[in-house]
């Protein structure tokens, strides 16, 4: 097949599968939902399977496709078109790959719930928008998926809208994301007036000849890494991810770990030559991923729901990422960006499946002892456990392992910070690990009466994304351990712009292979160092975290309460806002009320005029006519300065 | 008269449809009724085919009286799509006993034979003769329901004022061919040309010009010749309401567009501040006046009156924008009005007025065509909530619809001539325009009511899905029309 028509038939096939669910809810019959559903991701992953292919055939030269001129304004084309390389490849294939594990997997999870249709249609109208997003050959369909996936986010964290808290956790995400998206937009805005194009290759190659940290470029790379922030939750929008929780687990996998929340990365290294000339923007962006990383972790440290705590950590490895990027190495966040979809999504399906187990228990305090019951589910969280850790040889290990490096060359006091936020990862996961699956089983009798593996639906992706968490990491074994870097070599074009635009940057001192190995080894270290406390702690001495009701010491309550920033958020904006907008709200009322009172006052003295002017007599008509031309006709001859 | 034989080949719509309109009385003999609306609708697919088959070339036939070229077969797509919408919205005419259908279909088609010359006419004469075969049509269709006073009334209203006009129109041109010595649009232009370079007195020539624009306006109802509108749109059953409103206007607009832009562009100087006062007084008083109105029908009228204000500023903004412009706005606000007429008439259908309520005969004939009969009609017949709701949108120009492209791409051509306080009035206007169109949307799916399942004919049904799609399609992807022109 043509590389143009699998790069339609993509994201037309998740499309079908909505159509086909949504339309037919509750027509469509149960046994059916599930293969139309999963139908559509598979299939798209076949078609990427051999776009793969193509694009290799291609010497992986980028290939566009231009569907029709979508908007002409002026001198401004935006098309509807796709473009190829090696960024949207990799995207592709996690999106496609890492989507069908999870429709899979929510065959087994969601099919006894009344709204399971609603859900698979969803989920496919989901990654119909996230293939949009990274097919996109320019910044507005970028934005058209960015919004869409947003749109999708909303629907399924609210998915089950009878629970009200569920409801409100929808409206914070898709609020907080509408503050990032604002600023994406402006940036987008500026890009046109900037370039007059919005497309990937007009506005790069423009960009090249610029100065370094020219300010415009600095404005279009603030706004969209505000964009970023929104999306992939850095602070100061990073409240929203822990609430998302509320919606089905398989989402949390999908959209709120492995795909969605990762767009602001996809984002920055598509835009990489713009972010390249902006060093200043990357500073900034490492300062505030560290910050991300750290404090999101801090929290993770005492969160006592199985779900919250890996999203605080999917904050703070996002933190991650984009430290990396912070740093210039787009490879490196990149590389984590897949590494962590294989692990986070193995993780979420893994409480997910716990969850299954426990009748929708998701306190920790309340398990125990669970890999004798649950051993697939068992193994392949220790598996994931491992790899978010970053214990070598697993997939976490040599991502991030390269991010630390990276920021290293950068900045030795960044490279300890980054080293702090490891060691609680390591912890925090394994505290979550020993908790659920060792020691005594806590919850209540009848629970424990329920307890069962997952089907094989759910076990299947949770065994395949195991075998990637181990192995996913191999796809770039950095030289000093004798491999190649060959995800560094295959992304490599990707930065030939921005290299060619700001060598300065890349100009960085590359590290001799003693002090990476010391790097790494140290990394290893504190690493196992934390699984081994955790270990003692909650196996050894058999801790339990302690109930909501007994008073903690204050830093501890600090950060168990998670800051206080979603209160501080609460009185500095929500309340301020809603306070402004009723006294707004009131004097509108007022001023509104005098106006339109006075408008139809008005009106209403003049409807007389009108009235009779259309009072249904012909005679009048006609006459009213007769003047009316003659006043035209004597105003444009006689006077004719009145409208001149 | 040299014929030759290509002449008449390549002038298909307008010889197969004066062809099919006498076919048509033919078939009215029969007894059944049944052959009517297939027959007609099949005619006007064959005249729609047969307008395209010349895409791309420019023909000018018969001596110079009539044009063919892009634009114009576009504007004839235009009408006869449109017409073709209002004839499968006429289904139950076949069950009226006191209708006659197989004359109501010819001359509608007749008509089409009008608005045809009015789009391509390249001499005044024949303008003046589209003008009133068309015009004629109209008085005879608006009178069409004979027992019903209001009908009568509007017909014989429409013929006087019509009649009134068309002596201005005429008016105008004996006084161009006076100053000019010519009938045909390009001379005319070129001794717009020369005159306005040589200097000296040109009264004749611009009064003439004047009396012809105004013949003109009153046809598309513009301010201040607008009086007629509202009385007639509301006595007309609402099926000619929706074609007046629609085809009458594209047309008018077309032939406006052709002769400003082909003669009178020389001396555009001179015209375009009346034009511009024209447009200002349309759209306040269509706006302002459909605010005021417990009609819905008659909120159409004044709503159409609003449009022909929008279309205006197409016109005064004269360029070669323009004519895209102008063809789209005419698709969008078509599409749109005869949906949201088609809804109307189902809605209105079982609906008699109470007499009582207002005690006088006229009303006897009258249905609820009240704002107040849309309350709750969403719950019960969500596809026809949705179908009104998708073009009082696009009527009011909310993004996502064609209707928003169409007022886009009129403002911006008024904005290349620099005639920003035009906009700032046009762009009021619409905000004002959004209070009466989203009154019905409120009503349907707000309000309370006691609204039935209302009992839809598939074709019908198709049809308004159709002009539903199509307008949020055109919105989506308003390039797919624009790369046509």
């Amino acid at each position: 097949m043509s590389p143009h028509l699998l790069c339609i038939l993509i994201p037309l096939l998740p499309l079908l599968g909505f159509v086909v669910n949504g339309l037919g809810f509750r027509k469509v019959p149960t046994s059916l939902v599930g293969i139309v559903g999963l139908a559509g991701p598979v299939l798209a992953f076949l078609c990427v399977c051999l776009l793969w292919g193509n694009f290799h055939a291609g010497n992986d030269a980028v290939i566009k496709t231009t569907l029709f001129d979508w908007i002409s304004v002026g001198e401004m084309h935006i098309n509807f078109s796709f473009q190829i390389d090696q960024l949207t490849m990799l995207m592709l294939g996690i999106v496609t790959g890492i989507g069908s594990l999870i429709h899979l997997y929510s065959i087994g999870y969601m099919n006894h719930d009344e709204g399971y249709g609603k859900f698979m249609a969803f989920l496919n109208l989901f990654l119909f928008f996230m293939l949009l997003l990274v097919l996109g050959s320019n910044f507005v369909i970028m934005f058209i998926g960015w919004e869409g996936v947003g749109l999708c986010s909303y629907l399924l964290i609210g998915f089950w809208n009878t629970n009200t808290s569920y409801n409100n956790a929808a409206r914070k995400a898709f609020v907080m994301n509408r503050i990032g998206d604002l600023g994406f937009l402006l940036g987008i805005f500026t890009i046109m007036t900037t370039f007059g194009s919005v497309e990937y290759t007009d506005v790069f190659e423009q960009v090249v000849g610029m100065d370094v940290n020219a300010p415009v470029i600095l404005t279009i790379t603030l706004l969209l890494f505000v964009g970023a922030m929104g999306k992939s939750a850095q602070i100061p929008l990073f409240t929203w991810l822990p609430d998302a929780m509320a919606g089905p687990t398989p989402v949390s996998a999908l959209i709120h770990a492995a795909t969605m929340v990762t767009a602001g990365i996809y984002m920055v290294v598509r835009a990489n030559v713009l972010f390249s000339m902006a060093p200043l923007t990357l500073d900034i962006i490492g300062g505030i991923a560290i910050a991300t990383a750290l404090l999101a972790a801090s929290i993770g440290l005492l969160q006592n729901d199985i779900k919250k705590v890996l999203a605080y950590s999917t904050v703070s490895q996002l933190g991650y990422m984009f430290l990396g990027l912070g740093a210039a190495a787009y490879t490196a966040g990149m590389f984590h960006v897949i590494t962590h979809a294989f692990f986070k999504a193995l993780l979420f399906l893994g409480a997910g499946s716990v969850i299954h187990a426990m009748s929708n228990e998701q306190d920790i305090r309340n398990m125990g002892g669970l890999r004798k019951s649950l051993p697939i589910t068992y193994w392949t969280f220790l598996v994931g456990t491992i790899a978010i850790a970053g214990i070598p040889p697993f997939a976490g290990f040599f991502s991030k392992d390269e991010i630390l490096a990276h920021v290293y060359e950068h900045s030795k006091v960044l490279w300890a910070l980054g080293l702090l936020g490891s060691a609680m990862t390591s912890f925090y996961m394994f505290r979550l690990l020993f908790l659920t699956f060792f020691g005594e089983f806590r919850g209540t009798d009848e629970q424990k009466h329920h307890l069962h593996e997952s089907p094989l639906s759910m076990t299947l992706p949770l065994l395949v994304l195991a075998v990637l968490s181990v192995v996913g990491g191999f796809m770039n074994v950095p030289e000093v351990l004798g491999g190649h870097s060959v995800l560094a070599e295959f992304m490599s074009p990707l930065f030939d712009q921005a290299r060619q635009a700001n060598p300065a940057l890349f100009e960085a001192n590359a590290l001799d292979h003693g002090t990476e190995l010391m790097l790494m080894s140290i990394s290893a270290g504190v690493a196992i160092v934390m699984a081994v406390v955790a270990y003692v702690m909650y196996v050894r001495n058999a801790a339990v975290p302690a109930p909501d009701s007994q008073v903690r010491s204050l830093p501890q309550q600090v950060v168990y309460g998670k800051y206080y920033i979603d209160d501080f958020y609460d009185r500095l904006i929500v309340r301020p806002v809603r306070g402004l907008g009723d006294a707004f709200y009131s004097l509108g009322e007022f001023v509104i009320d005098a106006v339109v009172g006075g408008v139809a006052w008005s009106v209403r003295s003049s409807a007389g005029v009108f009235r009779r002017a259309q009072s249904g007599s012909i005679g009048l008509y006609v006459l009213l006519m007769v003047l009316s031309i003659t006043l035209f006709i004597a105003l444009r001859f006689f006077n004719w300065k009145v409208f001149n | 008269m040299t014929f030759q034989t290509y002449d008449c080949l390549q002038m298909l719509p307008i010889i197969l449809l004066s062809l099919s309109g006498i076919a048509l009385l033919f078939l009215g003999f029969q007894k059944s009724r049944a052959l009517l609306l297939p027959a007609t609708l099949l005619f006007l697919v064959i005249a729609f085919v047969a307008n395209f088959l010349d895409w791309g070339k420019t023909y000018m036939y018969f001596r110079d009286m009539l044009l063919v070229n892009n634009l114009a077969m576009i504007f004839t797509g235009v009408v006869l799509l449109s017409t073709f919408m209002v004839v499968s919205l006429s289904g139950s005419l076949a069950d009226d006993e006191d209708a006659q259908p197989a004359e109501y279909y010819a001359i509608l088609l007749f008509s089409l034979v009008g608005a045809i010359m009015m789009i391509g006419f390249e001499n005044l004469i024949m303008l003046f003769v589209g003008v009133e075969i068309l015009s004629v049509a109209m008085y005879i269709l608006t009178g069409s329901d004979k027992r019903n006073l209001r009908s009568n009334e509007a017909a014989l209203k429409y013929f006087l004022m019509g009649a009134f006009a068309t002596g201005i129109l005429l008016f105008g041109i004996a006084l161009l061919y006076g100053a000019t010595g010519s009938f045909v649009l390009s001379g005319i232009g070129n001794y717009a040309h020369s005159a306005t370079n040589a200097g000296g007195s040109m009264l004749l020539f611009y009064v003439g010009m004047f009396m012809l624009l105004i013949g003109m306006l009153f046809k598309v109802s513009a301010a201040p010749f607008h009086f007629w509108t509202p009385d007639v749109y509301d006595g007309a059953p609402s099926l000619f309401t929706a074609y007046m409103s629609t085809v009458v206007k594209t047309a008018g607009f077309a032939a406006l567009l052709r002769i400003l832009s082909v003669s009178f562009s020389g001396v555009y100087d001179f015209w375009w501040v009346a034009m511009a006062v024209v447009t200002v007084l349309t759209l306040l008083i269509g706006n302002i006046t459909a605010v005021y109105q417990a009609s819905f029908k008659r909120m159409m009228a004044y709503s159409s009156i609003s449009h022909a204000g929008y279309l205006l500023i197409g016109l005064v903004g004269l360029s070669q924008a323009s004519k895209p412009a102008i063809a789209f706005y005419s698709l969008a606000y078509s599409l749109s009005t005869i949906a949201a007429f088609g809804v109307l008439m189902l809605v209105a259908r079982n609906r008699p007025l109470n007499a009582a309520v207002f005690g006088d005969q006229t009303t006897l004939a009258r249905t609820d065509e009240h704002y107040d009969a849309f309350n709750g009609l969403a719950r019960k017949n969500p596809l026809l909530g949705f179908v009104m709701a998708v073009s009082m949108l696009s009527l009011a120009g909310i993004p996502l619809t064609a209707g928003f492209w169409g007022k886009f791409m009129v403002f911006s051509a008024a904005a290349d001539r620099g005639a920003v306080w035009l906009l700032v009035v046009a762009v009021l206007m619409s905000a004002v325009g959004i209070y009466y169109y989203f009154r019905v949307v409120i009503a349907m799916y707000f309000r309370e009511g006691q609204t039935d399942t209302i009992r839809v004919a598939p074709f019908y049904r198709i049809v308004l899905i159709a002009a539903t799609v199509l307008t949020l399609a055109l919105g989506l992807l308003p390039n797919l029309f624009q790369g046509l022109i």
